[in-house]
Protein backbone atom coordinates (compact mmCIF):
# COMPACT_ATOMS: atom_id res chain seq x y z
CA UNK A 1 0.00 0.00 0.00
CA UNK A 2 2.50 2.56 1.12
CA UNK A 3 4.54 2.26 -2.42
CA UNK A 4 2.01 2.10 -4.00
CA UNK A 5 0.65 5.35 -2.20
CA UNK A 6 3.91 7.39 -3.21
CA UNK A 7 3.85 6.33 -6.83
CA UNK A 8 0.08 7.45 -7.02
CA UNK A 9 1.25 10.37 -5.32
CA UNK A 10 3.79 10.78 -7.48
CA UNK A 11 1.50 11.06 -10.51
CA UNK A 12 -0.94 12.90 -9.28
CA UNK A 13 1.87 15.97 -8.88
CA UNK A 14 3.29 15.43 -11.74
CA UNK A 15 -0.04 15.92 -13.41
CA UNK A 16 -0.80 18.88 -11.13
CA UNK A 17 2.38 20.47 -11.83
CA UNK A 18 2.20 19.96 -15.66
CA UNK A 19 -1.17 21.50 -15.47
CA UNK A 20 -1.77 25.15 -15.84
CA UNK A 21 -5.05 24.97 -13.95
CA UNK A 22 -3.16 24.75 -10.17
CA UNK A 23 -0.66 27.21 -11.23
CA UNK A 24 -3.67 29.96 -12.85
CA UNK A 25 -5.60 28.99 -9.22
CA UNK A 26 -2.78 29.64 -7.11
CA UNK A 27 -1.51 33.36 -8.79
CA UNK A 28 -5.23 34.04 -8.94
CA UNK A 29 -5.53 33.47 -4.99
CA UNK A 30 -2.51 35.45 -4.06
CA UNK A 31 -2.07 37.86 -6.52
CA UNK A 32 -5.89 38.46 -6.78
CA UNK A 33 -6.42 38.83 -2.64
CA UNK A 34 -3.15 40.93 -2.33
CA UNK A 35 -4.72 43.75 -4.74
CA UNK A 36 -8.20 43.57 -3.08
CA UNK A 37 -6.49 44.00 0.20
CA UNK A 38 -4.30 46.63 -0.34
CA UNK A 39 -7.29 48.45 -2.48
CA UNK A 40 -9.67 48.30 0.81
CA UNK A 41 -7.10 49.60 2.62
CA UNK A 42 -6.60 52.65 0.75
CA UNK A 43 -9.96 53.08 0.15
CA UNK A 44 -10.43 52.95 3.78
CA UNK A 45 -7.83 55.39 4.08
CA UNK A 46 -9.60 57.70 2.03
CA UNK A 47 -12.50 57.91 4.27
CA UNK A 48 -14.67 55.67 1.30
CA UNK A 49 -17.79 54.96 3.27
CA UNK A 50 -18.84 51.80 1.43
CA UNK A 51 -15.69 50.11 1.60
CA UNK A 52 -15.32 50.92 5.72
CA UNK A 53 -18.90 49.58 5.89
CA UNK A 54 -17.87 46.62 4.04
CA UNK A 55 -14.53 46.15 6.58
CA UNK A 56 -17.13 46.55 9.43
CA UNK A 57 -14.89 45.64 12.78
CA UNK A 58 -12.18 46.27 11.35
CA UNK A 59 -12.58 49.31 10.27
CA UNK A 60 -10.64 51.05 13.09
CA UNK A 61 -8.11 48.88 13.35
CA UNK A 62 -4.56 49.68 11.78
CA UNK A 63 -0.97 48.30 11.84
CA UNK A 64 -0.70 44.57 11.03
CA UNK A 65 -3.84 43.42 12.39
CA UNK A 66 -5.48 45.42 9.93
CA UNK A 67 -3.79 44.33 7.27
CA UNK A 68 -4.14 40.62 8.55
CA UNK A 69 -8.21 41.06 9.04
CA UNK A 70 -8.42 42.38 5.57
CA UNK A 71 -6.64 39.66 4.19
CA UNK A 72 -8.75 37.27 6.01
CA UNK A 73 -12.03 38.74 5.33
CA UNK A 74 -11.18 38.36 1.77
CA UNK A 75 -9.35 35.15 1.91
CA UNK A 76 -12.56 33.31 3.87
CA UNK A 77 -15.09 33.81 0.58
CA UNK A 78 -12.82 33.98 -2.36
CA UNK A 79 -10.19 31.33 -1.04
CA UNK A 80 -13.13 28.84 -0.87
CA UNK A 81 -14.03 29.34 -4.37
CA UNK A 82 -10.82 29.31 -5.72
CA UNK A 83 -10.05 25.88 -3.27
CA UNK A 84 -13.29 24.21 -4.50
CA UNK A 85 -12.25 25.01 -8.40
CA UNK A 86 -9.15 23.58 -7.70
CA UNK A 87 -11.01 20.16 -6.04
CA UNK A 88 -13.33 20.23 -8.56
CA UNK A 89 -10.78 20.57 -11.29
CA UNK A 90 -8.32 17.43 -10.04
CA UNK A 91 -11.27 15.19 -9.43
CA UNK A 92 -13.81 15.82 -12.10
CA UNK A 93 -11.37 16.61 -15.14
CA UNK A 94 -10.80 12.82 -14.89
CA UNK A 95 -14.65 12.06 -15.61
CA UNK A 96 -14.93 15.01 -17.78
CA UNK A 97 -11.86 14.21 -20.19
CA UNK A 98 -12.57 10.54 -19.89
CA UNK A 99 -9.22 9.69 -18.59
CA UNK A 100 -11.48 7.71 -15.44
CA UNK A 101 -11.89 4.58 -17.30
CA UNK A 102 -7.17 4.34 -17.50
CA UNK A 103 -7.66 4.43 -13.56
CA UNK A 104 -9.70 1.14 -13.30
CA UNK A 105 -8.08 -2.15 -13.59
CA UNK A 106 -5.05 -1.22 -12.00
CA UNK A 107 -2.62 -2.11 -8.83
CA UNK A 108 -3.16 0.67 -7.36
CA UNK A 109 -6.55 1.40 -6.14
CA UNK A 110 -9.09 4.09 -6.99
CA UNK A 111 -9.28 5.13 -3.53
CA UNK A 112 -5.28 5.47 -2.86
CA UNK A 113 -5.61 7.60 -6.16
CA UNK A 114 -8.24 9.78 -4.68
CA UNK A 115 -6.42 9.85 -0.93
CA UNK A 116 -2.98 10.83 -3.33
CA UNK A 117 -5.30 13.40 -4.99
CA UNK A 118 -6.23 14.88 -1.50
CA UNK A 119 -2.69 14.52 -0.82
CA UNK A 120 -1.29 16.55 -3.65
CA UNK A 121 -3.94 18.95 -3.05
CA UNK A 122 -2.92 19.35 0.51
CA UNK A 123 0.45 19.95 -0.43
CA UNK A 124 -0.31 22.78 -3.01
CA UNK A 125 -2.56 24.73 -0.59
CA UNK A 126 0.38 25.02 2.06
CA UNK A 127 2.31 26.11 -0.57
CA UNK A 128 -0.58 28.66 -1.64
CA UNK A 129 -0.75 29.48 2.29
CA UNK A 130 3.11 30.33 2.77
CA UNK A 131 2.98 32.27 -0.49
CA UNK A 132 0.48 34.16 0.74
CA UNK A 133 1.92 35.07 3.88
CA UNK A 134 4.72 35.89 2.33
CA UNK A 135 3.30 38.56 -0.35
CA UNK A 136 0.89 39.84 2.82
CA UNK A 137 4.16 40.75 4.85
CA UNK A 138 5.87 42.48 1.74
CA UNK A 139 2.83 44.77 1.63
CA UNK A 140 3.06 45.09 5.15
CA UNK A 141 6.82 46.08 5.21
CA UNK A 142 6.03 48.14 2.27
CA UNK A 143 3.33 50.06 3.96
CA UNK A 144 6.05 50.85 6.94
CA UNK A 145 4.11 48.79 9.65
CA UNK A 146 8.25 47.06 9.95
CA UNK A 147 8.60 50.07 12.16
CA UNK A 148 5.59 51.46 13.14
CA UNK A 149 3.93 48.19 14.57
CA UNK A 150 6.65 45.56 14.71
CA UNK A 151 5.14 43.94 17.59
CA UNK A 152 1.74 43.22 15.39
CA UNK A 153 3.92 41.40 13.12
CA UNK A 154 2.76 38.05 15.28
CA UNK A 155 -0.59 38.41 13.79
CA UNK A 156 0.64 37.40 10.26
CA UNK A 157 0.37 33.95 11.04
CA UNK A 158 -3.03 33.84 11.01
CA UNK A 159 -3.26 33.78 7.37
CA UNK A 160 -1.29 30.71 6.54
CA UNK A 161 -3.82 28.80 9.33
CA UNK A 162 -6.87 30.58 7.63
CA UNK A 163 -5.25 29.03 4.31
CA UNK A 164 -5.28 25.73 5.23
CA UNK A 165 -8.35 25.43 6.87
CA UNK A 166 -10.30 26.87 4.11
CA UNK A 167 -8.74 24.30 2.40
CA UNK A 168 -9.62 21.50 4.30
CA UNK A 169 -13.44 22.52 4.33
CA UNK A 170 -13.42 22.54 0.85
CA UNK A 171 -12.87 18.46 0.71
CA UNK A 172 -16.61 17.97 -0.03
CA UNK A 173 -16.52 19.69 -3.40
CA UNK A 174 -14.00 16.62 -4.08
CA UNK A 175 -16.45 13.98 -3.13
CA UNK A 176 -19.51 16.05 -5.13
CA UNK A 177 -17.48 15.99 -8.04
CA UNK A 178 -16.44 12.45 -7.86
CA UNK A 179 -20.66 11.23 -7.20
CA UNK A 180 -21.61 13.92 -9.56
CA UNK A 181 -19.00 12.70 -12.83
CA UNK A 182 -17.91 15.97 -13.52
CA UNK A 183 -16.68 19.80 -12.85
CA UNK A 184 -19.66 21.69 -12.53
CA UNK A 185 -21.17 19.58 -9.73
CA UNK A 186 -17.81 19.90 -7.79
CA UNK A 187 -18.20 24.22 -8.48
CA UNK A 188 -21.90 24.02 -7.55
CA UNK A 189 -20.74 22.65 -4.08
CA UNK A 190 -18.63 25.06 -3.67
CA UNK A 191 -21.10 27.56 -3.96
CA UNK A 192 -23.00 25.49 -1.64
CA UNK A 193 -20.67 25.94 1.14
CA UNK A 194 -20.03 29.54 0.61
CA UNK A 195 -23.78 30.26 0.81
CA UNK A 196 -23.89 28.27 3.96
CA UNK A 197 -20.69 29.89 5.74
CA UNK A 198 -22.32 33.03 4.97
CA UNK A 199 -25.78 32.04 6.47
CA UNK A 200 -23.92 30.72 9.60
CA UNK A 201 -22.18 33.80 9.56
CA UNK A 202 -24.88 36.43 9.16
CA UNK A 203 -27.30 34.96 11.95
CA UNK A 204 -24.32 34.86 14.19
CA UNK A 205 -24.02 30.92 15.07
CA UNK A 206 -20.68 30.13 13.30
CA UNK A 207 -18.41 30.36 15.97
CA UNK A 208 -18.71 26.60 16.45
CA UNK A 209 -19.73 25.15 12.90
CA UNK A 210 -16.52 24.21 10.76
CA UNK A 211 -17.34 26.02 7.97
CA UNK A 212 -17.20 29.33 9.87
CA UNK A 213 -15.05 29.24 12.39
CA UNK A 214 -11.73 29.92 11.28
CA UNK A 215 -12.93 32.77 9.42
CA UNK A 216 -14.42 34.62 11.95
CA UNK A 217 -10.97 33.52 14.04
CA UNK A 218 -8.84 35.39 11.63
CA UNK A 219 -10.95 38.24 10.82
CA UNK A 220 -11.35 38.81 15.07
CA UNK A 221 -9.17 36.15 16.85
CA UNK A 222 -11.01 37.07 20.35
CA UNK A 223 -14.41 36.43 19.00
CA UNK A 224 -14.02 32.60 18.48
CA UNK A 225 -12.02 30.19 21.23
CA UNK A 226 -9.44 28.70 19.29
CA UNK A 227 -10.60 24.95 19.91
CA UNK A 228 -13.06 25.69 17.72
CA UNK A 229 -11.04 25.66 15.14
CA UNK A 230 -9.72 22.08 16.16
CA UNK A 231 -13.08 20.73 14.70
CA UNK A 232 -12.56 21.93 11.50
CA UNK A 233 -10.30 18.78 10.63
CA UNK A 234 -13.53 16.70 10.89
CA UNK A 235 -14.66 17.62 7.50
CA UNK A 236 -11.93 16.92 5.21
CA UNK A 237 -11.59 13.58 7.49
CA UNK A 238 -15.31 12.87 6.50
CA UNK A 239 -15.40 13.76 3.81
CA UNK A 240 -12.01 12.55 2.83
CA UNK A 241 -13.17 8.49 3.31
CA UNK A 242 -16.48 9.21 1.70
CA UNK A 243 -14.11 9.78 -1.66
CA UNK A 244 -12.08 7.34 -1.01
CA UNK A 245 -15.24 5.24 -0.38
CA UNK A 246 -17.09 6.70 -3.60
CA UNK A 247 -13.67 6.38 -5.95
CA UNK A 248 -13.47 2.26 -4.43
CA UNK A 249 -17.15 1.33 -5.42
CA UNK A 250 -17.13 3.89 -8.75
CA UNK A 251 -18.98 2.28 -11.85
CA UNK A 252 -18.81 3.49 -15.50
CA UNK A 253 -22.59 3.09 -15.50
CA UNK A 254 -23.34 6.21 -16.59
CA UNK B 1 -4.61 -33.45 -15.66
CA UNK B 2 -6.28 -30.50 -14.79
CA UNK B 3 -7.40 -28.16 -17.60
CA UNK B 4 -5.19 -25.40 -18.21
CA UNK B 5 -5.57 -22.05 -16.62
CA UNK B 6 -7.29 -19.52 -18.54
CA UNK B 7 -6.39 -16.12 -19.09
CA UNK B 8 -9.93 -14.93 -18.82
CA UNK B 9 -12.79 -17.25 -17.95
CA UNK B 10 -16.15 -15.73 -18.11
CA UNK B 11 -19.07 -17.57 -17.29
CA UNK B 12 -22.70 -16.55 -17.61
CA UNK B 13 -22.26 -12.34 -16.73
CA UNK B 14 -25.40 -10.66 -16.45
CA UNK B 15 -25.55 -6.53 -16.19
CA UNK B 16 -28.93 -5.25 -17.76
CA UNK B 17 -29.45 -1.71 -17.73
CA UNK B 18 -33.12 -0.28 -18.17
CA UNK B 19 -34.66 -0.35 -21.47
CA UNK B 20 -33.21 -3.97 -22.02
CA UNK B 21 -29.86 -2.98 -23.03
CA UNK B 22 -26.50 -4.56 -21.11
CA UNK B 23 -25.30 -8.45 -21.09
CA UNK B 24 -27.57 -10.78 -20.61
CA UNK B 25 -25.87 -14.07 -19.48
CA UNK B 26 -22.37 -14.18 -21.62
CA UNK B 27 -19.54 -16.87 -21.47
CA UNK B 28 -15.92 -16.48 -22.71
CA UNK B 29 -12.58 -18.05 -22.52
CA UNK B 30 -9.12 -17.13 -23.86
CA UNK B 31 -6.29 -19.32 -23.52
CA UNK B 32 -2.85 -18.05 -22.69
CA UNK B 33 -1.51 -16.87 -26.63
CA UNK B 34 -5.01 -16.71 -27.59
CA UNK B 35 -6.66 -14.01 -30.08
CA UNK B 36 -10.51 -13.77 -28.72
CA UNK B 37 -12.41 -11.10 -31.01
CA UNK B 38 -15.86 -10.17 -30.31
CA UNK B 39 -18.03 -8.59 -33.08
CA UNK B 40 -21.42 -7.30 -33.16
CA UNK B 41 -23.12 -3.94 -34.24
CA UNK B 42 -23.15 -0.66 -32.30
CA UNK B 43 -25.06 -1.28 -28.78
CA UNK B 44 -24.31 -5.46 -28.99
CA UNK B 45 -23.01 -5.20 -25.45
CA UNK B 46 -19.59 -5.48 -26.40
CA UNK B 47 -18.10 -2.73 -24.14
CA UNK B 48 -20.23 -3.32 -21.32
CA UNK B 49 -19.15 -6.85 -21.67
CA UNK B 50 -15.08 -5.45 -21.56
CA UNK B 51 -16.26 -3.09 -18.56
CA UNK B 52 -17.60 -6.50 -16.62
CA UNK B 53 -14.28 -8.33 -17.14
CA UNK B 54 -12.26 -4.76 -16.45
CA UNK B 55 -14.13 -4.25 -13.00
CA UNK B 56 -15.49 -0.93 -14.41
CA UNK B 57 -18.95 -2.11 -13.73
CA UNK B 58 -20.27 -4.87 -11.54
CA UNK B 59 -22.38 -8.15 -12.53
CA UNK B 60 -25.61 -8.50 -11.30
CA UNK B 61 -24.82 -12.54 -11.92
CA UNK B 62 -22.04 -14.91 -13.23
CA UNK B 63 -18.15 -14.54 -12.82
CA UNK B 64 -15.12 -13.38 -14.04
CA UNK B 65 -11.58 -15.02 -13.51
CA UNK B 66 -8.32 -13.57 -14.87
CA UNK B 67 -5.51 -16.42 -14.42
CA UNK B 68 -8.07 -18.30 -12.62
CA UNK B 69 -8.56 -15.72 -9.90
CA UNK B 70 -11.91 -14.56 -9.53
CA UNK B 71 -12.73 -10.68 -9.74
CA UNK B 72 -14.15 -10.07 -6.50
CA UNK B 73 -11.47 -11.47 -4.42
CA UNK B 74 -9.08 -10.66 -6.39
CA UNK B 75 -5.95 -8.64 -5.36
CA UNK B 76 -5.14 -5.31 -6.46
CA UNK B 77 -1.99 -6.74 -7.81
CA UNK B 78 -3.78 -9.16 -10.21
CA UNK B 79 -4.22 -6.09 -11.98
CA UNK B 80 -0.31 -5.36 -12.89
CA UNK B 81 -1.23 -8.55 -15.44
CA UNK B 82 -3.74 -7.31 -17.77
CA UNK B 83 -3.68 -3.70 -19.80
CA UNK B 84 -7.06 -2.34 -21.16
CA UNK B 85 -8.11 0.50 -23.59
CA UNK B 86 -11.69 0.84 -23.31
CA UNK B 87 -12.86 3.92 -25.23
CA UNK B 88 -10.73 6.95 -23.69
CA UNK B 89 -7.04 6.42 -24.01
CA UNK B 90 -5.23 7.19 -20.42
CA UNK B 91 -3.39 10.04 -21.55
CA UNK B 92 -3.36 13.65 -19.91
CA UNK B 93 -3.58 16.38 -22.01
CA UNK B 94 -1.44 18.31 -19.53
CA UNK B 95 1.22 15.78 -19.88
CA UNK B 96 3.78 14.67 -23.29
CA UNK B 97 3.68 11.85 -24.62
CA UNK B 98 6.45 10.27 -22.89
CA UNK B 99 5.34 11.49 -19.80
CA UNK B 100 1.68 9.92 -19.84
CA UNK B 101 3.66 6.76 -20.83
CA UNK B 102 5.91 6.86 -17.39
CA UNK B 103 2.47 7.61 -15.77
CA UNK B 104 1.12 5.03 -17.11
CA UNK B 105 4.14 2.30 -16.47
CA UNK B 106 3.90 3.54 -12.90
CA UNK B 107 0.29 3.24 -12.35
CA UNK B 108 0.87 -0.56 -13.70
CA UNK B 109 3.24 -0.75 -10.55
CA UNK B 110 6.62 -0.93 -12.72
CA UNK B 111 9.08 0.84 -10.75
CA UNK B 112 9.93 4.75 -11.23
CA UNK B 113 13.71 3.29 -12.22
CA UNK B 114 12.52 1.26 -15.21
CA UNK B 115 9.35 3.10 -15.87
CA UNK B 116 11.84 5.59 -18.19
CA UNK B 117 12.83 2.31 -19.98
CA UNK B 118 9.34 0.64 -20.51
CA UNK B 119 8.18 4.34 -22.12
CA UNK B 120 11.58 4.06 -24.38
CA UNK B 121 10.66 0.74 -25.92
CA UNK B 122 7.01 1.98 -26.29
CA UNK B 123 8.17 4.84 -27.93
CA UNK B 124 10.14 2.60 -30.52
CA UNK B 125 7.19 -0.35 -31.13
CA UNK B 126 4.68 2.47 -31.34
CA UNK B 127 6.72 4.86 -33.65
CA UNK B 128 5.91 8.01 -31.29
CA UNK B 129 9.49 9.10 -31.43
CA UNK B 130 8.10 12.47 -32.73
CA UNK B 131 5.36 12.98 -30.41
CA UNK B 132 7.47 11.97 -27.45
CA UNK B 133 7.69 15.88 -26.17
CA UNK B 134 4.44 16.64 -27.68
CA UNK B 135 1.54 17.92 -25.08
CA UNK B 136 -1.35 15.38 -25.73
CA UNK B 137 -3.90 17.90 -25.75
CA UNK B 138 -1.74 18.88 -28.79
CA UNK B 139 -1.62 15.29 -30.55
CA UNK B 140 -4.16 13.95 -33.41
CA UNK B 141 -6.56 11.30 -32.36
CA UNK B 142 -4.92 8.67 -34.27
CA UNK B 143 -1.57 9.59 -32.28
CA UNK B 144 -3.57 9.96 -29.03
CA UNK B 145 -5.05 6.32 -29.79
CA UNK B 146 -1.12 5.12 -30.27
CA UNK B 147 -0.37 6.85 -26.93
CA UNK B 148 -3.47 4.94 -25.47
CA UNK B 149 -2.35 1.55 -27.09
CA UNK B 150 1.15 1.37 -26.11
CA UNK B 151 0.39 2.51 -22.11
CA UNK B 152 -1.93 -0.34 -22.35
CA UNK B 153 0.13 -3.17 -23.88
CA UNK B 154 3.86 -1.59 -22.69
CA UNK B 155 3.92 -3.31 -19.16
CA UNK B 156 3.80 -6.79 -21.11
CA UNK B 157 0.62 -7.78 -19.40
CA UNK B 158 -0.68 -11.26 -19.20
CA UNK B 159 -4.03 -10.23 -20.17
CA UNK B 160 -4.82 -7.54 -23.05
CA UNK B 161 -8.70 -6.15 -23.21
CA UNK B 162 -8.82 -3.66 -26.34
CA UNK B 163 -12.46 -2.00 -27.47
CA UNK B 164 -12.49 -0.89 -30.89
CA UNK B 165 -8.26 -0.49 -31.16
CA UNK B 166 -8.26 0.60 -34.45
CA UNK B 167 -10.28 3.77 -34.49
CA UNK B 168 -8.81 7.05 -35.25
CA UNK B 169 -5.98 4.69 -36.74
CA UNK B 170 -3.94 5.22 -40.19
CA UNK B 171 -2.82 1.79 -41.87
CA UNK B 172 0.25 2.15 -40.32
CA UNK B 173 -0.98 2.15 -36.94
CA UNK B 174 -3.12 -0.39 -37.74
CA UNK B 175 -0.15 -2.69 -38.74
CA UNK B 176 1.71 -1.61 -36.05
CA UNK B 177 -0.91 -2.59 -33.51
CA UNK B 178 -1.55 -5.85 -35.10
CA UNK B 179 2.29 -6.93 -35.17
CA UNK B 180 2.37 -5.85 -31.41
CA UNK B 181 -0.78 -8.05 -30.85
CA UNK B 182 0.85 -10.83 -32.07
CA UNK B 183 4.11 -10.83 -31.23
CA UNK B 184 2.21 -10.79 -26.71
CA UNK B 185 0.22 -13.70 -27.78
CA UNK B 186 2.91 -15.01 -29.18
CA UNK B 187 4.75 -14.95 -25.66
CA UNK B 188 1.68 -16.07 -24.36
CA UNK B 189 -0.73 -13.05 -23.66
CA UNK B 190 -4.30 -13.79 -23.93
CA UNK B 191 -6.24 -11.19 -25.83
CA UNK B 192 -9.66 -10.00 -26.14
CA UNK B 193 -10.41 -7.68 -28.90
CA UNK B 194 -14.06 -6.35 -30.31
CA UNK B 195 -13.98 -4.69 -33.60
CA UNK B 196 -16.54 -3.18 -35.97
CA UNK B 197 -14.03 -4.64 -38.93
CA UNK B 198 -14.41 -8.27 -39.83
CA UNK B 199 -11.31 -8.12 -42.40
CA UNK B 200 -9.52 -6.79 -40.04
CA UNK B 201 -10.24 -9.23 -36.82
CA UNK B 202 -10.31 -11.84 -39.14
CA UNK B 203 -6.24 -11.17 -40.29
CA UNK B 204 -5.27 -12.04 -36.26
CA UNK B 205 -8.02 -13.85 -33.78
CA UNK B 206 -7.59 -17.15 -33.34
CA UNK B 207 -11.59 -16.99 -32.38
CA UNK B 208 -14.14 -14.63 -33.46
CA UNK B 209 -17.38 -14.23 -31.45
CA UNK B 210 -20.17 -12.57 -32.64
CA UNK B 211 -22.02 -10.26 -30.15
CA UNK B 212 -25.63 -9.34 -31.14
CA UNK B 213 -28.72 -8.29 -28.19
CA UNK B 214 -26.10 -8.95 -25.11
CA UNK B 215 -25.61 -12.62 -25.94
CA UNK B 216 -22.83 -14.56 -27.80
CA UNK B 217 -25.16 -16.22 -30.41
CA UNK B 218 -22.38 -18.03 -32.21
CA UNK B 219 -19.04 -18.09 -33.53
CA UNK B 220 -17.38 -16.78 -37.60
CA UNK B 221 -14.58 -18.65 -38.67
CA UNK B 222 -11.21 -16.32 -39.07
CA UNK B 223 -10.54 -18.43 -42.13
CA UNK B 224 -13.74 -18.38 -43.57
CA UNK B 225 -14.40 -16.89 -47.12
CA UNK B 226 -17.31 -14.77 -46.57
CA UNK B 227 -17.17 -13.71 -43.42
CA UNK B 228 -19.82 -10.33 -43.33
CA UNK B 229 -22.54 -12.78 -45.67
CA UNK B 230 -21.88 -15.46 -42.50
CA UNK B 231 -22.22 -12.43 -39.82
CA UNK B 232 -25.15 -10.78 -41.08
CA UNK B 233 -26.50 -14.21 -41.82
CA UNK B 234 -26.18 -15.16 -38.01
CA UNK B 235 -27.20 -11.59 -36.83
CA UNK B 236 -30.80 -12.32 -39.04
CA UNK B 237 -31.63 -15.31 -37.36
CA UNK B 238 -31.23 -14.41 -34.22
CA UNK B 239 -32.99 -11.57 -34.08
CA UNK B 240 -35.83 -14.06 -35.91
CA UNK B 241 -35.55 -16.27 -33.40
CA UNK B 242 -35.29 -13.79 -30.15
CA UNK B 243 -39.00 -12.32 -30.02
CA UNK B 244 -40.45 -15.71 -30.22
CA UNK B 245 -37.78 -17.43 -27.28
Amino acid sequence: MSALFGTAVAVEAQKALASRVMISIAALVVGGIAVLSVGMLLGAATGDEQILAKMGPLAGVGGWAGLVGVVAQITAAGGVVAFGVALSWMFGREFADGTVGGLFALPVRRSTIALAKLTVYFMWAVGVAILLAAVVAVIGLALGYGSTDATGLGELVRIPVLVVLTALLCVPAAWVATIGRGLLPGIGATVVLVVIAQVFAVIGIGEWVPLVAPALWAITPDAVPVASLFLVPSVPLAFGVLCALAWSRLQLDR
Amino acid sequence: MSAPVQRLDVRGIVREFSGGAGVHGIDLAIAPGEIHAIVGLNGAGKTTLMRLVLGMLRPEAGTVSIDGVHLHDAPAALWAGVGQLVEHPLAYAELDGRSNLVVAARLHGIGRRHAGEVADRAIAEFDLARYAEVRASRLSLGNLQRVGLAAALQHEPRLVVLDEPTNALDPAGVILLREALLRRAAAGAGILVSSHHLDEVARIADRITVINAGRAIGALDPAGIDLERAFFAMLHADDLERPAA
